[in-house]
């Protein structure tokens, strides 16, 4: 049967895929939305193309089969050539926050108490630890969830908390049970994921870095879950990790947290470890 | 972009700083690598080899997004797989110390196991797509980019970037439809319920 006269012109395919990402101009938009609301056709179809899309957005994001690399320097022969004093000039934990790729607006929510975000500017911040223990508004008790031998006054020194700037609820913690070790010690990193209901053990990615070099560490356990985060920890023997010999040297235990609300952005926590 | 400053100081050689932007795009270069040419072993090569290249030519990247090159490049290793079913990023292991880096793989087994039926025909019909279907199928629904953020990967005009991803949309909601439960609500003698 021929579409009512008064109904514009029946959108074509491409209108309707653009019209689902937001992708029209403003004209196209309100000609296409007006048509389909009059016509169960075009609706169906556009309902098809949703499902189409959200079928393939349903996939999973998976993590990679390994670590990857870069040489030492642009250009040059592949050789391990450690940062000499990178770390050397860090006092305690650097806390870095990679915004990733997004395009929303910086929204502050309800409490403005984490340090980090007023030290943000542009897309990159750098500023002094921030302690489980210190972050008034953190859900966390992170310190709670470890063994009662762990060193608390190592964890004070070896701990760090970085706040989501768009939304302070959502934060990652990182500790280790020690900042320095044995080549032949024992390492317990620990963390917690908060204030984000979407969040699995499986969206962290731990590295323990020398200069542009790392191993990926797998997270062992869930050490809990509640309402508003997760705790993850994982337990590695140093000497099975394949570090580069020698092995003592100065270290960066990364931990990266990317959202999964499609803003990409990426909490990235950093913790300097020592193996000697 | 919003990568300038680490970009500026890979530039200028800094291997830290490009680790960083590793780190922030692993996961989506590998996962685009991945659905493009399937297997994790040729996918973690594609994006590897990407890597290497863009911190090999980063000084070379001038006005350009970070983000819209290094997928380019990983792009077009990915075409370059197809053509001559080549593959890169053998790891320099000859010396043991001159690069670590082999993740240690953990699949979830219970992942693995709820890795539906669903998602196994979700990445069937991707992969009966052709190639530049595909690319722009995957860089929009799963990397999430914009259109004109596709187009400066794909370095094709916008409207190309549209036409791509409508017939990709087509093509795979016809090979999911073969399946009948795969869209109950849209299937005619749903409302029936
Ligand atoms: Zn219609």
């Amino acid at each position: 049967m021929p579409s009512e006269p008064r109904i514009p012109t029946e959108p074509t395919l491409e209108e309707l895929s653009a019209y689902l990402d937001h992708e029209l101009d403003d004209d196209a938009r309100a000609r296409v939305a007006e048509h389909v609301a009059g016509c169960a056709d075009c609706q169906a179809r556009l309902d098809g193309l949703r499902q189409t899309a959200y079928a393939i957005r349903a996939l999973p994001m998976e993590t990679p089969t390994r670590t990857f690399t870069i040489p030492a320097k642009p250009r040059e022969s592949l050789r391990w050539a450690p940062v000499a004093g990178w770390i050397g000039g860090v006092a305690a934990a650097m806390l870095i926050i990679v915004f990733g790729v997004t395009h929303v607006p910086f929204s502050p929510a309800g409490t403005s108490s984490a340090a980090p975000a007023s030290k943000t500017s542009g897309r990159l911040a750098y500023g002094p630890p921030q302690l489980s223990q210190g972050g008034a508004a953190a859900p966390t008790t992170h310190s709670d969830n470890i063994p009662a031998d762990s060193s608390r006054a190592f964890a004070a020194k070896n701990t760090v908390t970085v706040t989501d700037p768009r939304n302070n609820a959502r934060r990652l913690s990182l500790m280790t049970n020690a900042p320095t070790y044995a080549t032949d010690g024992w390492m317990v990193v620990d963390g917690t994921m908060s204030g984000d209901p979407s969040s699995n053990v499986g969206q962290i990615h731990l590295v323990l870095r020398r200069g542009s070099y790392g191993v990926e560490l797998p997270i062992s356990s869930e050490t809990f879950t509640n309402t508003d985060s997760i705790g993850f920890e994982g337990t590695y023997s140093i000497a099975a990790l394949r570090l580069p010999a020698p092995v003592s040297g100065s270290y960066t235990l990364t931990a990266t947290w990317t959202a999964t609300d499609g803003s990409g952005v990426t909490l990235f926590a950093e913790l300097p470890v020592t193996i000697k | 972009m919003d990568d300038r400053d680490l970009v500026g100081r890979a530039r200028r050689g800094d291997p830290e700083a490009f680790t960083q932007l590793m780190m922030q795009y692993q996961v989506p270069l590998y996962n685009m690598a991945l659905r493009m040419v399937g297997g994790p072993d040729d996918a973690a090569d594609i994006a590897q080899e990407a890597f290497t290249r863009a911190w090999q030519k980063i000084r070379t990247l001038r006005d350009a997004p970070f983000k819209s090159w290094l997928f380019q490049i990983a792009a077009n290793l990915c075409y370059d797989h197809f053509r001559r079913g080549r593959r890169y990023g053998e790891m320099p292991d000859e010396e043991s110390n001159k690069v670590i880096g082999l993740g240690i793989l953990t699949p979830d087994p219970q992942e693995r196991a709820e890795a539906s039926e669903r998602n196994r025909l979700v990445r069937e019909s991707i992969e009966a797509l052709d190639h530049d279907m595909r690319l722009a199928i995957i860089l929009r629904d799963v990397n999430g980019m914009a259109y004109d953020e596709i187009a400066g990967v794909l370095g094709v005009p916008l409207g190309t970037v549209k036409s791509r991803i409508a017939r990709a949309r087509a093509q795979v909601q016809e090979h999911l439809q073969r399946y009948p439960d795969f869209f109950p609500s849209t299937r005619e003698d749903a409302h029936a319920e």
